[in-house]
């Protein structure tokens, strides 16, 4: 090891050394530095704190996925609809706290007025209904609502130019806005569409009352208004053209401050809406649990509302944690921290004085089959095999920490057509929200257990799938047997099943666990299935295109009626519709105009568990779960009770601003290594 | 000073590149002080990374013979989900209870063929094409500059992502693509651009010297000019940047898993990783420690080797 | 000069031209129909014909003066991004994410430069010494180990276990603090890689006649350092900086995903993911020229800096 002659090994040299190399750098560079650095600072301006009136109620709420658009006749994702929610009305809406879920008049002077023959609605609105203040109007006053804003709000779904996501609600139902549709088609842009051509099956007879004309009863067009066909200001869309997707004008308690696109959404107050008052009444429990403290008194309670976009579980949890958020739903990894195994709070949540509420979602989880499949579609004891191998309970327990319900149909149990279990699951603990209907859960019913044998293929039985699988076998050589001519057919060889492709939508974590758990269990029935996973749209692409063979997926209701679950396997909704399965079977269809045309009724809800029942039969998917959503908040959020349908919440929420601050200060005030060991999770054993 | 330990003994005569590479110890201490450290480091570095090699042939080879080994039976449930490392189990479990360190094992099988797979396709696209941009100029070297200087233009990571995504449900050559087939189909065919301009500028080099110009006088035809002449003389430059690349496509595999491209249905070092993201929050960091240090391992035996390879092999040392 | 500089200008229109037809080429190859994304669930047949005829998607996509491809061509020219699948601006979208991504990527870039080349110049002065094998370790650790465990651990440790930094992007923050983290963990990540290659550079330099006969002349260690060796090692030190500046806008994709940044990079990779082919064009359209221009400039370096190098 040589030392090179005249280098000096002091430290001091070094130094002085080092002192050589920056200024050297700095001689070449220097311009191209100070350039960059003001560039930096003049960047770190952005995501500069908004400005805070110290006395302002606040409420910071978590979106966990970005939001595209402010436009109500083109939202796509609820996440959207939750923020559109607090600054549109539509004419209807849910009481907050009745349940089961009952539909109150909003903007809409009482409930309409339905013809005889279910076909005509007329409906009053409100007077003195104010837009908001925006530089759309003249002299900058938003004027006051009328019917025609409504009749508008619907054209421009229907209009071909303006491509609205949400046209297919609408198609054929009213008269007279198919034809307005083709109008659309002869104009050359959005713009050129006159909106004060007549529609037929929309008229004003004057400016507060709405007569809409049906082309077939449509009980559900009720539940659609709460949250469609808003009031939206022509005014608006014309000053602001393409730009109105985050200039919103509407009628409701909140208006958009600042939209900070991917970040977060602010909204204020709005000074000038109307007299809107708290329900008075609610369900038993309400009263104990404090909800109807405020009962008559004028909303909305808080200032100003914030969204934060967060994708990621992990910082979610942690803002909570922080107090900065008021309510979260639990994320799986995090659930031991916050629910013990007995499903109450576990201390360290108790000790914060934070809250839970159960809450069931009108969801369904399932498996789908492409019955247009070569291989699945005619081979009915594969698809039940399939269904059977499935250990929901398992899957329930690793993923959704044990706190879902097995899915036995396809209807959920928030629903009043919901067929009660036959086999007990045990009750869900904690306080209940979103209960529609008491349900048999104390303990089998004897009488019922009879339909047991009605639930063919929707639960786990491992013996009955591997049985079912040399069915599937035998059928499936049989048929590549046919499929060769008389002189090449071998035997009826018990062929093995080719491999199945399961596709999932997201390359997440989760989704790649998911997918794992779904292998494994078709593999121990004996089945060979190989997982994709695919980005949304690319799956969504696969499923509307006939290519996916069994897909997972999960359909939401959009209201408390079945038939938001029924239409899914109506043959005119087959891909690139709804109806991803490919079904068809005229007597489910049969069945299924006939209930859709009923009101609310007994006699629907048993042609709804009928129409449930062909389907279990003919297994076009395998149901798994029904999501329950385990929410925390903080104390100082008052008033607050999940909705499964309702997302314009907000104005009912209020804030008790000492409570917040005294828990910052909690948070704030130990030092860094005790908050260690203070909000160190336990370890899961 | 410094530059006696430089000088190069000049290599006896008779003795190719590749021998005498081999036989000399380091000339440079472009890595280490000393020679013989170096050739220790080397020589170790070329020993695990042929115990890698052998690790994944093993298991492709027990794959497809359905040995009952340990690694091919890497989705065996071996204990309870989320068990910390202990006596029992090296490398903890999984969510599912399976063997963290089969599940490494198996992950350098996937990693290494990805890895192997993708530096063959850009091998054998970047090279025959620079050879004959080098060779025969023109026009043909204006397109093959043209296209990839269109290629190295686009963002990497979007190329991958179009290519897998165009890739995935086709057939090629009879044989059904697959996801991570896909994945290091899109990986060659984007980074054969470097190794095509190594070899053009190269082959442009090489193209003037003397042997070129006998062997063309004596009327050899150009295709064996290229392949028996100049080629094996350029070949020194595919073999380090061989080594070089390997690990970044191993690294690669591993950011391609982030993204959701990547073996979907097997354990890999990425997925591992991967799942690391929310497993750290429930205080589990087996899995991430388990892949990384495999990463590590042969990543460093490589990176040392290639040095110790370019040492050896680079003919610019000889020439003093 | 100028002739030189005008016949490279000429040729990169053919490689624009050529980046404009590969991103044309891979999107109407790849599968999945943009149709039927625009026209929401539940759309009918119908409608998302109706969709195709309105965006365009239904014309030939070459062989007509109204061809998609030539359409394609036109809007690119004008930089005419137009409007992303969700109706904002592209333009817009662009122009916000440039301040996050150049937040970070800037001083990454830079800490990153300043580190290794003093590094580097330094361990060409102390060759052989503890410090050398120490620098070796770091490069060549920190080259092994994949950048995803760097991000990690960085984060694990850093910002949730010991809270020095915020976890996760915050609209509330400064932007500064946010990127803090993500800075600190890219140099790290960073540094391996680029070490190597400066010391490399440093060292083969140092080879050199040149400076054995400047030490033979008596000069400082100081003096033969910046005055010949740094000034020599310029020429691959320049071309590597100047080909990494391009690369400087997108974003860096890994760290903003993680941390949420709203970058460029992040964009990116969600309008891959959402197939939003509008995001995509302009993202790729607007990089190869950086980068053809940053080439450029590379080139121009290197020949200004190199009196050998001639301009043919």
């Amino acid at each position: 090891m040589t030392r090179h002659e005249g280098c000096p090994s002091s430290i001091f040299h070094r130094l002085s050394f080092c002192r050589g190399i920056h200024k050297a750098i700095k001689d070449y560079a220097l311009k191209f530095v100070v350039l960059i650095s003001i560039s930096v600072i003049l960047f770190t301006g952005c995501g500069a704190d908004p400005n805070r009136d110290p006395n302002e109620l606040v409420i910071h709420s978590v979106l966990p996925s970005k939001i595209g658009t402010l436009d109500p006749g083109n939202w796509e994702s609820i996440y959207e609809h939750i923020v559109l929610a607090q600054i549109f009305e539509p004419l209807y809406e849910y009481h907050y706290l009745k349940r089961p879920y009952e539909v109150v008049p909003l903007l809409a002077d009482g409930m309409p007025q339905v013809s005889d023959d279910m076909l005509i609605y007329t409906i009053k609105i409100k007077n003195g209904v104010y837009f908001h203040d925006d530089p759309c109007f003249q002299d900058g006053k938003g004027r006051e609502l009328k019917a025609s804003d409504f009749i508008y709000s619907l054209k421009r779904i229907a209009n071909i130019r303006y491509l609205s996501k949400n046209w297919w609600l609408f198609e054929d139902r009213i008269v007279g806005l198919d034809e307005f549709r083709e109008y659309t088609k002869t104009c050359q842009s959005e713009e050129d569409v006159d909106y004060c051509r007549p529609v037929e099956g929309m008229q004003i007879p004057d400016d507060y009352t709405l007569v809409i004309k049906l082309k077939k009863p449509w009980p559900q067009l009720i539940y659609v208004l709460t949250y469609q066909a808003v009031a939206l200001a022509k005014e608006a869309v014309d000053y602001y053209g393409q730009d109105v997707i985050s200039h919103p004008v509407g009628t409701g308690p909140f208006m958009l401050k600042t939209w900070h696109r991917g970040s977060y959404i602010d909204l204020v107050r709005n000074p000038n809406f109307r007299k809107d008052y708290y329900p008075t009444q609610g369900q038993q429990q309400d009263a104990e649990q404090g909800l109807l403290d405020d009962a008559g008194e004028t909303m909305p309670f808080v200032d100003r509302i914030i969204f934060r976009i967060i994708e990621e579980d992990q910082p979610r949890w942690f803002l909570f944690l922080r107090g900065q958020i008021d309510n979260i739903i639990i994320p799986k990894d995090n659930f031991g921290q916050a629910i013990a195994a007995s499903m109450d709070l576990t201390p360290a949540m108790t000790k914060r004085n934070i809250r839970f509420n159960t809450f069931r979602q009108p969801s369904t989880l399932y498996i789908g089959f492409n019955l247009e499949d070569k291989i699945l579609g005619a081979n009915k004891p594969l698809r039940e095999a399939i269904s059977y191998a499935l250990d929901r309970a398992k899957y329930i327990e690793l993923f959704w920490n044990s706190r879902d319900e097995i899915a036995h149909g396809l209807i959920p149990p928030v629903m009043n057509s919901y067929n009660p279990l036959d086999l007990p699951q045990g009750p869900v603990r904690g306080p209940q929200a979103g209960m529609a209907w008491p349900t048999a859960r104390d303990g089998p019913d004897i009488k019922k257990m009879g339909l047991a044998i009605l639930r063919i293929g929707q639960r786990y039985d491992p013996e009955k799938a591997e049985q079912l699988v040399r069915q599937a076998q035998k059928i499936y050589g049989l048929r590549q047997g046919l499929r060769l001519s008389s002189a090449e057919r071998p035997q009826p060889s018990r062929g093995k099943l080719p491999t199945l492709k399961l596709s999932m939508a997201g390359t997440d974590i989760m989704a790649r666990q998911i997918g794992q758990f779904w292998q494994r269990c078709l593999k121990d029935a004996g089945l060979d299935v190989e997982v994709e996973y695919l980005d949304l749209a690319t799956f969504l692409n696969k499923i509307r295109t006939k290519s996916a063979q069994m897909f997972y997926c999960l359909w939401t209701a959009d209201y408390p009626d079945a038939e938001s679950f029924l239409q899914l396997f109506h043959s005119k909704n087959v891909s690139p519709g709804v109806n991803s399965f490919n079904y068809r079977s005229p007597e489910f269809d049969k069945l299924y105009e006939k209930a859709s045309c009923m009101p609310d009724c007994p006699a629907r809800v048993e042609l709804y568990r009928q129409a449930e029942q062909i389907i279990i039969r003919d297994c076009p998917a395998a149901f798994i779960n029904h999501p329950v959503a385990y929410m925390l908040y903080h104390d100082w959020l008052g008033n607050y009770k999940p909705h499964a349908f309702q997302f314009g919440l907000v104005k009912y929420h209020k804030i008790d601003k000492r409570k917040r601050d005294a828990y910052k200060e909690l948070v704030k005030g130990t030092p860094f290594r005790k908050k260690m060991a203070k909000w160190e999770p336990k370890k899961i054993k | 000073m410094n530059n006696q330990q430089n000088k190069t003994e000049m290599a006896p005569k008779g003795i190719s590149l590749w021998q005498d590479g081999l036989r000399k110890p380091a000339r440079r201490t472009s890595l280490w002080v000393g020679g013989l450290h170096r050739r220790k480091l080397a020589m170790a570095s070329f020993v695990i990374i042929v115990v890698y090699f052998l690790l994944a042939g093993l298991i492709y080879v027990g794959e497809i013979f359905n040995w009952q080994w340990a690694a091919v039976k890497w989705s065996e449930q071996i204990g309870k989900q989320y068990q910390p490392p202990s006596a029992q189990h090296i490398f903890g479990t999984d969510i599912f209870g399976q063997s963290v360190f089969r599940k490494t094992l198996y992950g350098a099988k996937i990693s290494l063929t990805v890895a192997l797979c993708a530096s063959f396709v850009s091998i054998a696209i970047g090279v025959p094409l620079g050879a004959l941009a080098g060779y025969f100029r023109g026009i043909i070297d204006d397109i093959i500059v043209w296209i990839y200087s269109t290629l190295s233009s686009i963002p990497y990571i979007l190329l991958i992502l179009a290519f897998a995504v165009v890739l995935r449900d086709r057939t090629l050559f009879g044989h059904k693509l697959t996801g991570i087939t896909s994945v290091y189909l899109a990986i060659g065919l984007t980074s054969w651009v470097g190794l095509c301009r190594l070899i053009r500028g190269e082959v442009i080099k090489h193209k003037e010297r003397q042997y070129v110009l006998a062997a063309r006088s004596y009327g050899c035809s150009n295709s064996r000019i290229i392949f028996r002449h100049l080629l094996p003389n350029v070949f020194h430059l595919v073999i380090i940047d061989f080594s070089i690349r390997f690990v970044a496509f191993i690294h690669a595999e591993v950011i391609l898993s982030f993204l959701g491209l990547g073996e979907a249905n097997r354990p890999s070092w990425g997925a591992m990783i991967n799942d690391a993201r929310i497993e750290m929050s429930r205080g589990v960091w087996w899995q991430m420690a388990a892949a990384t240090l495999a990463i590590f391992f042969i990543s460093l035996a490589l990176n040392i080797f290639g040095d110790a390879l370019r040492d050896c092999l680079d003919p610019k040392l000889r020439i003093q | 000069m100028t002739t030189y500089i005008i016949r490279r200008l000429l040729y990169t229109i053919p490689i624009v031209f050529g980046v404009l037809l590969l991103t044309f080429i891979l999107f109407k190859v790849v599968p999945g129909d943009p149709a039927i994304q625009i026209a929401g669930k539940g759309a009918s047949p119908q409608v998302i014909e109706e969709v195709r005829q309105e965006y365009g998607l239904s014309k030939p996509l070459f062989l007509s003066w109204d061809s998609q491809f030539l359409n394609h061509l036109k809007n690119a020219l004008t930089f005419d991004f137009g409007r992303a699948l969700d109706r904002e601006q592209v333009i817009d979208k662009i122009k916000r994410g440039l301040g996050p991504s150049l937040a970070i990527t800037i001083p990454m870039f830079l800490g990153i430069l300043i580190i290794s080349v003093g590094m580097s110049l330094f361990v060409a002065f102390a060759r052989g010494t503890v410090w050398d094998v120490l620098v070796v370790v770091i490069c060549v650790a920190g080259m092994s180990i994949p950048y995803l465990s760097f991000i990690l651990f960085g984060q694990y440790f850093l910002a949730y276990k010991w809270w020095i930094f915020p976890v996760f992007f915050e609209p509330d923050l400064p932007l500064y603090k946010c990127a803090a983290l993500p800075v600190l963990i890219g140099v790290a990540a960073g540094l391996g890689a680029n070490l190597h290659f400066y010391r490399t550079v440093m060292l083969d330099e140092m080879r050199n006649d040149y400076v054995r006969t400047a030490f033979a002349k008596g000069l400082s260690t100081k003096r033969v350092l910046f005055k010949h060796v740094l000034k020599n090692a310029m020429v691959p030190i320049i071309t590597r900086v100047t080909l990494t500046i391009p690369y400087l806008f997108l974003g860096s994709l890994l760290l903003e995903r993680f941390f949420g940044i709203p970058g460029l990079g992040y964009l990116m990779v969600e309008a891959t993911s959402s197939r939003d082919y509008f995001v995509i064009n302009a993202m790729t359209y607007i990089s190869a020229i950086l980068f053809v221009i940053f080439n450029l400039l590379a080139d121009i370096c290197y020949a200004l800096v190199d009196p050998r190098v001639s301009f043919e």
